[in-house]
């Protein structure tokens, strides 16, 4: 059983390296066929070679983009100056324009690939955001995408330089306030404490003010008292003046007796009692009397003397608080200089800010603002992307046409018979590129029919249109000849258009920005027949450019038309004793091939 | 009248030696095959009467009509051109056009009047049988048909000389046949016809001369007889019931002048001298002798024969 299982598993494996060995040799087969066909080994072993090189090459650059910008600035300032070198640091083209029309209309030639319109003053002096206009060719969307990148780029920095002054700027003006605030805080608190004394010394002078004692005797001083006494006084003293002087008058006037004369003694006596009556009530303590009247004065002179004392003590007292409150008038003096110092602080703290002209938080934070112009009016995608479509339709249909037609008549049986026709080899190469024009024709027709719909004024540009269409279908018709002619089989033919074609298209721009490769790559991208196209029509349909603009382009299509059709014609008589005897080796092999295989 | 004369004409590829001194002239009328080992360079020579290829020495002459001058052939390709048609070994014409456009276009590319064009059309297409099929691509005729097509167009013009390179082959012997008479029909109308074919039979049928290329050599030239005779001369077969008077008619042989006699059971062949007195002599004593056979036949040596023989010589 073990036997039996060794045996399988020996056979088996025997089998296995049996499959092995026929799927080496089958490989080896495959690699040698391959390598041996000379189209096949071109295009599947040196294409992605010479791809790879092309585009290493090409892209072996450490400038990132190669953009030609144009600036324009209405005042060279120093902020200008120093963009612009900025720029050129970058490795970009930097021209300056003097007017930003001019500049525009580079962009539209493909001289420039953006333009910076300036404003006056890169410096920001207002709550006004700078305003910074680049105008691009919305029509080259990849590059269109690539310009505001890169100026993204190189203005964020820029931004961020101006954002960084502001704010230092304004930090600058914060600090210089908070060390001036600083200073007059500990003034202000030396001034508090200095009111805060003189408040103290205040609440002593109220304490001492309320310690005085400005109450007045209660005791009530009867002033009818005296009134009284003063009108007895007045009437008795009134009587007694009245009887003298009656009695002067009556002893001056009267010679009388003695008799006479003691009555007037009598009266006299009368008035001298009642003078001594009066002189008694003056004397005596009775109501209304004299006594009476001296005790009232002795107790208002007592109160008088009392207050005397009170008052000299107030006035001690207002002359000592007076001197507290020349201390407190100085204080407050003190203070309100300081304060007015402060104030004056205060005042320069807020020119201070005054002076700050930028406000805004929105201007501080984003002081410049790119905007974005476009160098023609506003389109659809389509219209942008129909230059390169039309390009891509052309240049392929008229390499892979070119190709096949040469192809199909180099294949084709009547191909010898044709050599034995009294036709010149021109006028068959005409009649291929006649032929391939009239297809094109046809395909630009429907295809400009269609675009009617989408883009009307397609009319209009048909004239310059045709002329740039016919042009380009020249020479890639005339490419894909030699193509054909060069090629034996219509499939590594076919390839090698579908591969020229794709690598025209690969370094034009359209798929990989060509501002990326290095300048010298990009000097010769530049005469691709591809790109010379592609901007040719793009003129015409975006910017209604006229002949007196693309003359020059035109005629480079004419060379290469020209300069391709004498390679044809050269290329065709060089090879036409090769190509003969190709054809010929080529159809004895298949007689020997049916001899061999019994058909003859 | 010669129509084309080939002197001293020499013919290399890559320095190698494909013809060499070839002297040849080919007379208004004739219909001459060229035949040669494959690779001998008989195609070689074919295209370089046609003009299709230069000589790398010597000369070729193509002698006007019209004032009976050589000219150079090569200095005046491009005139001579309309004085001859070409047909290669493939046919030679386009798939996708019909009988009719095929056989227009081609007269149309020799610059010919619309109403000699339409002539000429009509006649060839009546000729070749193609008149029911003018209207069809000419991808789907048959073989022959083809054939017979690629011919029309090569004469369409109505060529002084036609060229012909392998008319016959990937063809059936019917179309063969087909193909033939129409060359035969072709140079009755006055084309003079040079073909090379391997196809020796049918050679030896129509052609008038027969080069043989050998050895980077025209080795022999000229009607079917001179090319013979250096080589082979003529033979008796005789076909006999075997066994029964075999053993005496060749003691009687043998006493006539023979080179060979080959005996090959029930059939002798026998190589005289002098093949038409010997063939006498043995009637006359078949006679007397009162032998039996089944016949008695003078053969002359085919072109196949020949050509064998001459490539073995060497």
């Amino acid at each position: 059983m073990d036997l039996r299982n060794l045996s399988e598993q020996i056979i088996q494996k025997k089998r296995e390296m049996e499959r092995m060995s026929a799927l080496w040799l089958l490989t080896e087969k495959n690699l040698k066929n391959l390598i041996r066909a000379k189209g096949s080994a071109l295009i599947v072993i040196f294409a992605p070679l010479l791809i790879i090189l092309i585009l290493g090459l090409s892209f072996n650059t450490t400038s990132k983009y190669g953009l030609n910008i144009g600036i324009y600035a209405p005042t060279e300032t120093a902020e200008v100056t120093k963009l612009i070198d900025g720029l050129k640091e970058q490795e970009f083209t930097v021209a300056k324009y003097e007017n930003i029309d001019k500049c525009v209309e580079d962009i539209k030639r493909a001289v420039m690939h953006t333009c910076l319109d300036l404003p006056s003053s890169l410096k920001v002096e207002s709550n006004k955001q700078i305003e910074i206009k680049y105008y691009v060719d919305q029509s080259k969307i990849n590059l269109v995408w690539m310009v505001q990148q890169t100026l993204a780029q190189k203005f964020t920095v820029q931004e961020q330089q101006l954002s960084e002054s502001l704010s230092k700027d304004i930090l600058t003006r914060l600090s210089e306030t908070q060390t001036k605030l600083n200073t007059e805080k500990t003034k202000i608190a030396s001034t508090k404490q200095k009111n805060s004394d003189a408040v103290k010394s205040t609440e002593g002078v109220k304490a001492d003010l309320a310690t005085i004692d400005f109450t007045t005797p209660t005791t009530t001083y009867n002033a009818a008292v005296v009134d009284v006494f003063k009108t007895e006084i007045a009437t008795r003293l009134s009587n007694t003046s009245q009887a003298i002087v009656e009695t002067k008058a009556t002893l001056a006037k009267i010679n009388t007796t003695s008799a006479e004369k003691k009555k007037v003694e009598i009266l006299l006596t009368k008035v001298d009692e009642a003078v001594s009556v009066a002189s008694a009530f003056l004397d005596s303590g009775g109501p209304g009397s004299l006594q009476e009247v001296s005790a009232l004065i002795a107790v208002l002179q007592s109160d008088v003397d009392a207050t005397k004392i009170k008052l000299t003590a107030a006035a001690e007292k207002v002359k000592t608080n007076n001197e507290n409150l020349d201390g407190v008038k100085l204080t407050i003096g003190e203070s309100i200089a300081l304060l007015e110092g402060t104030q004056a602080v205060l005042d320069q703290i807020h020119t201070n800010l005054q002076s700050q002209k930028v406000t805004d938080a929105a201007v501080v934070a984003q002081p410049l603002v790119m905007k974005i112009e476009t160098v023609s009016a506003e389109k659809t995608y389509l219209s942008y992307l129909f230059p390169v479509l039309l390009t891509l339709v052309i240049m392929f249909s008229s390499l892979l046409l070119g190709t096949s037609l040469v192809m199909m008549e180099k294949n084709s049986p009547a191909f010898f018979r044709n050599f034995f026709l009294p036709i010149r080899k021109i006028t068959f190469i005409l009649s291929i590129y006649l032929t391939n024009v009239i297809l094109i024709l046809i395909q630009v027709i429907i295809i400009l029919g269609l675009a009617l719909i989408f883009i009307p004024n397609i009319l209009e540009l048909l004239p310059m249109l045709g002329l740039v269409l016919f042009l380009a279908a020249s020479i890639f018709t005339f490419l894909g000849m030699v193509i054909g002619y060069v090629y034996t089989s219509e499939e590594t033919g076919v390839l090698a258009s579908i591969s020229l074609g794709s690598l025209l298209l690969f370094i034009s721009g359209t798929i990989l920005p060509i501002e990326g490769t290095s300048i010298t790559v990009r000097n010769i991208i530049s005469f691709s027949p591809f790109v010379i196209v592609e901007r040719l029509i793009r003129e015409v349909m975006i910017f209604n450019a006229g002949f007196e603009l693309l003359w020059i382009d035109l005629l480079l299509l004419l060379g290469y038309t020209l300069v391709l059709f004498l390679v044809i014609l050269a290329a065709e008589s060089v090879l036409h004793k090769h190509l003969l005897e190709r054809f010929l080796n080529h159809h004895h092999k298949i007689h020997r091939q049916n001899q061999k295989m019994g058909k003859i | 009248m010669a129509l084309i004369q080939l002197k001293e004409v020499t013919k290399e590829y890559n320095k190698n030696i494909i013809l060499q001194d070839v002297n040849l002239e080919v007379n208004e009328g004739d219909i001459i095959g060229i035949i040669g080992q494959s690779g001998s360079g008989k195609t070689t020579l074919l295209n370089l009467i046609s003009g299709f290829i230069e000589p790398t020495e010597g000369e070729i002459f193509y002698v006007s009509k019209m004032d009976g001058q050589p000219k150079s052939l090569a200095k005046n390709i491009h005139k001579l051109k309309r004085h001859m048609g070409f047909n290669a070994q493939h046919t030679s014409f386009y798939p996708k056009l019909t009988v009719k456009e095929n056989l227009l276009h081609f007269g149309q590319m020799y610059g010919l009047k619309k109403s000699t064009l339409i002539d000429n059309a009509k006649s060839l297409l009546q000729i070749t049988g193609l008149y029911e099929h003018r209207d069809k691509l000419a991808s789907h005729l048959s073989g022959g048909m083809q054939k017979r097509l690629d011919i029309s167009c090569s004469l369409i013009h109505k060529p002084r000389i036609l060229f012909l390179d392998e008319p016959t082959s990937d063809l059936d012997p019917v179309m063969q046949k087909e193909v033939i008479s129409l060359i035969q029909e072709v140079n009755k109308q006055g084309v003079t016809v040079v073909m090379a074919s391997h196809h020796l039979e049918s050679l030896e049928k129509i052609c008038t001369k027969i080069a043989v290329v050998h050895e980077k050599q025209v080795h022999s030239y000229g009607e079917m007889e001179e090319i013979r005779k250096p080589f082979l001369k003529d033979y008796i077969t005789i076909n006999v019931k075997a066994g029964k008077d075999t053993e005496r008619i060749i003691a009687m042989v043998k006493k006539m002048p023979v080179t060979k006699i080959v005996d090959k059971g029930d059939q002798l062949m026998i190589f005289p001298q002098d093949a038409d007195k010997t063939l006498a002599q043995l009637m006359m004593m078949i006679k007397q002798e009162n032998l039996y056979l089944h016949d008695i036949d003078l053969r002359k040596p085919t072109l196949d024969e020949v050509f064998v023989k001459i490539t073995q010589k060497r």
